[in-house]
């Protein structure tokens, strides 16, 4: 090989070399940048000065004021900043989690249902998922928020109350929940163990059968039958070996409806500091003859006007032996007459025109205005009232406002009785001078290690059970469905990618469609499903920061309000963001996971 | 020997019962979700119908239709909105006669959608709005006139992206004004608002954002790390919180980044920023899988052949890329379309915020019992649904035509 002069390359000047272009290239870049960057923060920092934004974090440890309606941990506008941001990511996570849990669910059922062979299906599910992913989530939320609210009855007319408990009224839904009551900690020892010992027999059980040579068996049964008998049986000795907490008291003002269930160390019978009060704890709570007050008036319930309405959503009808309802003036008594629409928390009055005794089409309405009677005083009064109350995370119990029904029944109210203990340490029956002239007794009661609580409406809001907010409800409803829809695409997309062969040879060993769908379809489509999955359920996380249209105190919300209240934009927003991305980089990070596992098992 | 004669096929295999049998009665269980899921459908149809009817109070809604759609634009100056309608709908009809390429029939349906649709309002102006009566009819009969035109001169064809360059600035002279008085006074931006507002919003938003997002996804993929990581940077972070965060962001941070009151930026331009930087990051996303589809031996060949860096990237590798990731990039425009629905933070009333809250607000004294809520939020749908979902056909079009997707 001969080497001419012209073959050998010159040597390329310096400034034409690609590595030194692309270094003065990226010096200049990064000059540019930094030039740049230092113009904004100078300027950042000449608007702050002048402005007198802080733009730092002492601003955290202050005092909040910033009242937050759903809070999963204990929280008062006293406590601080952080505090209330910290709420906000908790909210954050309350709606993601469960939002993600039931979009899962929704999302693989429209899936499936879009590949079904009924025509009535796939077109009740392409429809659903066209509407809703054509549709801005902002819309979807106001419709469920503003428009659905408006179909609800409000929590002054009386809830709806559906089988099982569960109340649903303007202000959100409860449901009946299991709560941790005072001798949970002595049995949480024995949960843990039966939990340990359950999963561990099923992972011991499921390694046996495998190798065994009856592979068809299952492990679960005898997995689960060791849980619940460990479990239930230290429950039932538990429940029925403990008693209630020694000098355990109720200190509890009936005219104003409230008080709490406490450990009284020094016998007082009322509520002294440092006191503990005792979460979780069961009363039933009596009084003989009280009334309650309401006002006629023309209320709207469910996109309809009722006129003349009257409503004592506090009294439902098993809680009372009897209970009337007259009008506070002799006037009213005489014009009027009473119609119930459920008895007795909810009716209408009306002027029997006709004499005829019952209620008739227009008798409501006042011939002059041709509006309903507003503005009536009414009084109910109840007979043997009684209620059962389980006290909440702080230990307070509440009951309805009642009055008294006369001067002279007051007098003969008894005299106050401190708690005495009953036979066996069980029973503790009560009389407790309330100060008020009402009958009021009382009867704590002995509960196991979780306590059933249903919930009931005393005063403004739910008292008792699980509760959601109509902007929580709002959010969630949004978020469900909306994400669903993409996850369907996503199913649906996953379940046709896997080859066709598989299902008929599926089909060909004997398999049926639900077989072959579960155990040869739907395995090989969880790894195409899986990754795209994981980015909705960050979706879903992130969209879950419009939530100042349903008024949902989460990370965004509040952020807003402490930014807009201390003034501190630029630090709250320095957080917001990193919050964010970092909830960014946790998806990322288990999308990564997931990729890695699919790959291995694909090999 | 004659032919055996023809029987009638077996009863039950052809026609209506043959589908039914198939497709709604498969099975005892296929049978039970048909009757049950069939009768839920029929009763929702029945009470959306009878509470579109009767029980639903339409005529805030009617009355305020101006409000929704544009806002406090002047109404003497409504020609020039009006104007823009016609223009794009013209230039439609002139890309739907003479477009000759493969994507020639989306844009054909594409423009039978809009003209068609753009029929509704002028009928309804022809009766029942007298101050848009003929500006509706004129910007509906300027989209035939395009397809007409179109058929009878197809050398148009020729010159219709300078025509579409040209609609941008006439758009901004159109809406925004020149002068202080006369026909083309200046509308200040503070009185724009409604569907208007919405559709300036997602069209600035998708187009400012392609060459950021193009630059991005080329920076990502560049090997100096300067400016690499810079990119990967700007993407992570701009996709790692959500859109409502950066309008919050823009609304506090624009005016201190330039040292001025809180007053003294446009809420528009706010809004702007932080959704064509935002749309930005994610086209940054959709053109780096378009650049990683394209084989390498594409951008070797074209080095091969003497074209440089420059060259082989903008005539080789981009165009082959964007191709591939058109689909994407129109659903990114559906996502951005419908994300303009967040600019409330910023304090701009686009469709949206006028359907959420000034409609209701202002008719809060009528005493309609709930609220106009239901008929907003169904008619904002309808409105929505409409665009978004002509854009996805659109896109579902184009991957079929382009042959994405298909292995």
């Amino acid at each position: 090989m001969s080497e001419s002069p012209t073959d050998t390359p010159a040597r390329i000047p310096f400034w034409r070399n690609v590595k030194t272009i692309g270094i003065f290239f990226q010096l200049v870049f990064a000059a540019v940048m930094v030039a740049l960057a230092l113009v904004l923060v100078n300027n950042v920092v000449e608007a702050l000065n002048r402005t007198n934004i802080p733009a730092n974090f002492s601003f955290l440890p202050a005092r909040a004021g910033v009242p937050i309606a759903e809070t999963p941990i204990p929280y008062t506008p006293n406590d601080p900043y952080w505090r209330a941001l910290l709420i906000g990511l908790l909210n954050t996570l309350r709606v993601a989690v469960i939002g993600v849990v039931l979009a899962t669910i929704l999302g693989v059922v429209v899936g499936v249902m879009r590949l079904s062979t009924n025509w009535v299906a796939r077109q009740v599910a392409t429809g659903y998922v066209e509407l809703i992913r054509n549709t801005p989530l902002a819309v979807q939320i106001i419709f469920w928020f503003t428009a659905v609210l408006t179909v609800v009855p409000p929590l002054s007319s009386n809830p709806i109350t559906l089988p099982g408990g569960m109340l649903v009224s303007n202000i959100g839904i409860a449901i009946p929940w299991l709560f941790p009551g005072y001798s949970f900690g002595q049995w949480l020892p024995w949960l843990i163990a039966a939990i340990v010992i359950g999963i561990g027999t099923w992972l011991l059980f499921r390694r046996r059968i495998a190798m065994s040579d009856r592979p068809a068996r299952r492990a679960w049964p005898l997995a689960l039958a060791l849980f619940i008998l460990i479990g239930g049986g230290s429950y039932l000795l538990i429940h029925s070996r403990t008693s209630m907490p020694e000098n355990l008291a109720l200190d509890f003002l009936v005219d104003r409806g409230r008080g709490s269930i406490f450990i009284d160390h020094d016998a007082s019978g009322s509520m002294a500091g440092g006191e503990q009060p005792v979460p979780y704890a069961a009363v039933i709570m009596r009084i003989e003859e009280a009334t309650l007050n309401a006002t006629t008036s023309n209320v709207f319930e469910s996109r309809r006007l009722n006129p003349s309405s009257f409503r004592f959503p506090f009294i439902r009808a098993g809680e009372v032996e009897d209970a009337q309802v007259s009008f506070a003036a002799d006037e009213d008594a005489e014009r009027f007459s009473v119609h119930f629409t459920a008895w007795p928390s909810r009716g209408i009055i009306y002027e029997d025109r006709n004499g005829n005794g019952e209620f008739d089409e227009g008798e409501d309405l006042n011939p002059e205005t041709g509006r309903g009677f507003s503005g009536v005083s009414m009084v109910i009064t109840v007979y043997n009232f009684e209620r059962y109350v389980v006290a909440d995370r702080d230990g307070q119990v509440r009951l309805p406002r009642f009055e008294s029904a006369s001067e002279a029944e007051a007098e003969a109210a008894p005299a106050a009785g401190g708690p005495s203990t009953g036979l066996f340490g069980l029973n503790l029956d009560a009389t407790a001078d309330t100060g008020a002239e009402l009958d009021f007794t009382y009867e704590l009661q002995h509960t196991g290690p979780l306590v059933w609580s249903t919930p009931v409406v005393s005063v403004s809001n739910y008292d008792g059970g699980i509760r959601f907010s109509t902007s929580y409800l709002a959010m969630l409803l949004a978020l469900v469905f909306y994400t669903a829809a993409f996850m369907a695409e996503i199913v649906r997309g996953g379940v046709q990618a896997v080859a066709r062969g598989q299902t008929e040879a599926a089909k060909a060993l004997g398999l049926n469609a639900s077989q072959t769908f579960s155990m040869i379809v739907f395995p090989q489509a969880l790894r195409i499903i899986l990754p795209p999955m994981i980015s909705q359920y960050l979706n879903l996380t992130k969209n879950s920061s419009l939530a100042p249209l349903a008024a949902y105190g989460e990370l965004f919300a509040i952020s807003v309000i402490v930014a807009n209240q201390t003034g501190a934009s630029v630090p709250v927003t320095l957080m917001l963001i990193a919050a964010y991305v970092v909830i960014s980089l946790i998806f990322a990070l288990i999308l990564n996971i997931v990729n890695a596992r699919i790959a291995l098992v694909e090999r | 020997m004659g032919m055996i004669p023809a029987r009638e096929p077996p009863a039950g295999t052809t026609g209506f019962t043959a589908w039914a049998r198939h497709n709604l009665f498969g099975s005892v269980s296929s049978g039970i979700i048909s009757v049950l899921l069939g009768a839920f459908m029929l009763w929702a149809v029945f009470s959306i119908l009878n509470w579109t009817l009767f029980s639903a109070s339409w005529e805030p809604l009617w009355n305020n239709m101006r409000l929704l759609f544009v806002y406090r634009y002047p109404p003497e100056l409504l020609w020039r909105p009006l104007g823009v309608v016609g223009l794009v709908l013209f230039l439609l009809g002139l890309s739907a006669a003479t477009s000759r390429r493969e994507t020639g029939s989306i844009i054909r349906g594409v423009y039978w959608s809009m003209a068609g649709v753009s029929w509704i309002p002028t009928v309804i102006a022809l009766f029942a709005w007298p101050s848009v009566r003929w500006l509706w009819l004129g910007a509906s009969l300027a989209g035939l006139l395009g397809l007409l035109l179109g058929r009878a001169l197809p050398r148009f064809g020729r010159s219709l992206p300078w025509l579409w360059g040209a609609s941008i600035p006439a758009t901004v002279l159109l809406l925004y004004g020149v002068w202080n008085s006369g026909p083309l006074q200046m509308v200040g931006t503070r009185l724009w608002g409604g569907f208007m507002l919405t559709l300036v919003l997602a069209t600035v938003g998708i187009v400012a954002s392609f060459p950021i997002g193009v630059a991005l996804a080329l920076g990502r993929r560049s090997t100096l790390p300067a400016i690499k990581y810079f990119c990967i940077a700007f993407i992570e972070i701009v996709r790692g919180a959500p859109l409502i965060t950066w309008l919050f962001i823009a609304s506090l941070m624009v005016p201190l980044i330039f040292n001025v009151g809180p007053e003294a930026i446009d809420p528009l331009v706010r809004g702007l920023v932080a959704i064509t930087f935002f749309s930005a990051a994610y086209m940054a996303e959709n053109v780096r899988g378009g650049l990683q589809a394209v084989p390498r031996g594409q951008s070797e060949a074209a080095r091969a052949l003497g074209l440089s860096g420059w060259q082989t990237m903008s005539v080789i590798v981009l165009p082959q890329a964007l191709k591939a990731v058109l689909p994407a990039i129109v659903g990114q425009a559906i996502g951005l379309f419908k994300d303009t629905s967040l600019v409330f933070i910023v304090g701009l009333f686009d469709f949206f915020e006028i359907g959420r809250r000034v409609i209701p607000n202002q008719t809060a004294s009528l005493q309609i019992p709930g609220g106009v809520y239901m008929e907003m939020s169904v008619f904002m749908t309808l409105i929505y649904f409409f665009f978004a979902y002509r854009m996805s056909i659109a896109s579902r079009q184009l991957e079929k035509q382009l042959g994405v997707g298909e292995r």
